[in-house]
């Protein structure tokens, strides 16, 4: 073993950096892949809505246990055809029924929460009172607790509220949802507390500094909260499915399980009209979003 | 993001909400234009009005005949079927020339037989003077020589009385004596002679007045038969009565110029000659006399037999008549699928007819359950739809629901139905514009 000579330095950081870019390459690809993967379902909902009955009975055929092998989804459909979206948009008043259903749920709901969470968020983020931290501790924990573990205790107040059955037995449980009081308490903090001193001595009330200062300061909190409650309550399943026996009363997440399998060209269309929103909500609110996001990963 | 970005995605959204409300009404009025529009009715309780109607035919019971005269020849026919005919009216012509020869030659045979039964009774009367003529002769001369042997035997019985009185004395000699008594038995023996002979003369005036009777009787019937034809025999007397029959119907033909008339109202069945035709002595017209009856004949289905029963009181029209009668149906026979209903009509009634409608009504008991019979549809079963609301996704919506019924009755508009489920209260659909199935959502049409 003679004595070994030592690389120069530079070569050294070269390989160091080469090694670093092909691990970096390595996992642009393995997150490229993974972003392809999650997003096929996505990718195959344009497809399926135009695509022809045969088609898709055909492509169906061995999950409905008709054909054998593998489904082999058509990205893009070989007979397109626009009879599903007729067929929703122009044949299908229950359709209509439920999205408006959905869009004044989900309204009533926002425009709860912020009557309601936004002084909840606020009274934590501003004030200092006795009993605070904990309050806040039982505001997150009911955040943390899962519907399953609600919906009994849920069920016995609006039985007893004589609410069942009756839209305000989903409304009213989400306006009182404590994650965007959380989402919002963490815009609201975000303020500076020498701003909030200053307003006082210069003797501003504390609804005048809630109005001025708190809600233009605390504005990206408050959106994020609302996006993100927008997509949660648009989407709602378990509520409805729970509390709502009329069907008259059920919002557009309810639809979709209406729907046989030998429609699922119809339930494709269905997919693509009922994302539109939530896609203007998302590019309406994107910025809000990540922010709000950062707020949950700041809570996290 | 930029202000106007956000400006223009939120343009878009509205624009969608906005797209979405009116496709909601586009969408509402396509599923209302398409939804079946319908009547309802609850279920009655009545009865079930059945009325049969049948049209029918109405022939005559004994069609009568009118009989070709046998050899003559068709001029012209003047009635087809279905005619309605009038006593008087002309119902066919012969040729005249025809007629007229066959009529000539008929006399001129009549005239011929006339002449020959004329000599045969002239000898038939001479044979029986004759017969006559010889009888008394006879009578006469026999009765002359009875009288005459009587005469003798009354003369010997006065000789012979005589003789008794020159009887001999008692002591006359015996040769007197023997003379006397053979003078006697001669005489005895003489007029036995006479008797024996008067009575032979008598029993050969009966032998022959007998036979002269005899004779008479025989040359009497000679006469008589030559008079009365009866020399003939049955078919010469009936082919002269035929000839004569004949002659007297051709004659009368010929002063009516060859048209040969109806003798009686009625109507025209059939028409068996035409123009050109020599006819026989079959017939030639068949026709319904208004003076006989008439029977309808009709023909009900499998599906009304029940409703008509013999023995039910039907009531009877005749197409473009107002005569209307009720008769009692008479019977009714299964033939070929059907059912053929035969009711004898009184006489006079349907004169002139040949077609006719039959009516029967009956009223069966009452039901509970009766509803209009177009709401009644099969589906292998009887079934009703019912109208009834539906929650579903559009809210409270009316919908149809099948419900198979058991049928007792019906009728043409109602029918009775039956059911567990069955109540006064169910909203029955009558009447709908379009092809229901069940559970399908509906529309009242006011």
């Amino acid at each position: 073993m003679g004595n070994r000579r030592k690389a120069p330095a530079w070569a050294a950081r070269m390989r160091s950096r080469w090694r670093k870019q092909k691990m970096a390459w390595l996992a642009a690809g393995i997150c490229a892949a993974a972003a392809v993967l999650i997003c096929m379902p996505l990718l195959m909902i344009p497809g399926g809505s135009l695509m022809d009955g045969a088609e898709m009975n055909h492509i169906l055929s061995p999950i409905l246990g008709e054909g054998k092998g593998f489904a082999v989804w058509h990205l893009i459909p070989v007979y397109p055809t626009m009879a599903h979206f007729y067929g929703l948009l122009i044949e299908s008043p229950a359709f209509y029924q439920l999205f408006w259903n959905t869009v004044g749920m989900t309204a009533a709901i926002l425009a709860g929460q912020l009557v309601v969470g936004l002084p909840s968020a606020w009274a934590f983020a501003a004030f200092r009172f006795r009993g605070r931290d904990f309050l806040f501790g039982l505001y997150v924990v009911l955040m943390l607790l899962p519907f399953q573990v609600m919906l009994l205790p849920q069920y016995i107040v609006l039985q007893k509220l004589h609410l069942y059955n009756h839209p305000a037995a989903v409304i009213l449980p989400a306006i009182f949802s404590t994650f965007p009081v959380f989402i919002m308490y963490r815009g609201f903090t975000q303020i500076d507390a020498e701003i909030l001193e200053a307003a006082r001595l210069d003797g501003a009330g504390e609804l005048q500094i809630f109005i001025r200062i708190g809600l233009p300061l605390g504005k990206m909190g408050i959106q994020a909260a609302m996006v993100l409650s927008f997509l949660e309550y648009w989407n709602l399943v378990e509520q409805p499915m729970a509390f709502l026996e009329e069907q008259a009363a059920w919002p557009l997440s309810l639809y979709l399980p209406q729907i046989g399998i030998g429609q699922a060209g119809f339930a494709f269309a269905l997919a693509v009209v009922v994302l539109i929103p939530a896609l203007f909500v998302f590019a309406l609110g994107q910025d809000a979003l990540e922010e709000g996001i950062a707020y949950i990963g700041v809570k996290t | 993001m930029q202000m106007e970005s956000k400006k223009k995605l939120w343009r878009g959204f509205m624009l969608f909400m906005a797209v979405m409300l009116i496709m909601t009404y586009v969408s509402r009025m396509v599923y209302v234009s398409r939804m079946p529009r319908v009547k309802w009715r609850t279920p009655t309780s009545a009865s079930i009005r059945n009325q049969v109607t049948a049209e029918g035919t109405v022939e005559a019971v004994n069609a009568q005949a009118v009989i070709g005269l046998d050899g003559l020849l068709v001029e012209k026919v003047c009635v087809a079927a279905g005619d309605r005919m009038e006593a008087g009216t002309v119902l066919y012509e012969v040729n005249t020339e025809d007629l007229l020869a066959q009529l000539a030659q008929l006399n001129a045979q009549e005239e011929a037989w006339q002449k020959q039964e004329q000599a045969k009774r002239r000898d038939a009367a001479t044979n029986a003077a004759r017969a006559q003529e010889d009888y008394d002769t006879t009578v006469i001369e026999l009765d002359r020589k009875i009288a005459e042997e009587t005469k003798k035997l009354e003369e010997l019985m006065e000789d012979l009385e005589t003789h008794m009185f020159r009887i001999p004395e008692e002591d006359a000699s015996d040769e007197i004596w023997i003379a006397w008594a053979d003078e006697r038995l001669r005489f005895d023996r003489e007029i036995a002679e006479k008797k024996r002979m008067i009575e032979d003369a008598q029993l050969e005036k009966e032998k022959l007045l007998r036979q002269a009777d005899r004779n008479i009787e025989d040359a009497k019937r000679a006469r008589s038969a030559a008079e009365g034809n009866l020399d003939l025999g049955a078919s010469g007397v009936g082919q002269v009565r035929e000839r004569q029959e004949r002659i007297a119907l051709l004659t009368e033909l010929s002063e009516n110029e060859g048209r040969v008339a109806a003798k009686s109202a009625g109507d025209v069945l059939e028409v068996m000659m035409q123009s050109g035709m020599r006819m026989g002595s079959s017939a030639v017209l068949r026709y319904a006399d208004d003076a006989g009856s008439r029977i309808f004949h009709t023909v009900i289905t499998q599906e009304q037999k029940p409703f008509v029963h013999t023995g039910d009181t039907v009531r009877l029209t005749f197409p473009g008549s107002a005569e209307e009668v009720s008769e009692t149906i008479d019977s009714i026979v299964q033939e070929n699928g059907g059912y053929t209903v035969t009711i004898r009509l009184a006489q006079g009634v349907a004169q002139g007819r040949t077609e006719g409608v039959m009516e029967v009504n009956s009223t069966s008991e009452i039901y509970d359950f009766v509803v209009p019979l177009k709401a009644l549809y099969n589906d292998g079963s009887n079934a009703i739809y019912v109208l009834e609301e539906k929650e579903g996704i559009l809210g409270t919506e009316m919908s149809v629901r099948s419900m198979t019924v058991r049928l007792l009755d019906k009728n043409e508009d109602y029918a009775a139905i039956a059911d567990e489920l069955l109540s006064g209260d169910l909203k029955v659909v009558t009447e709908c514009d379009r092809e229901l199935k069940n559970g399908m959502a509906v529309k009242v049409w006011e």
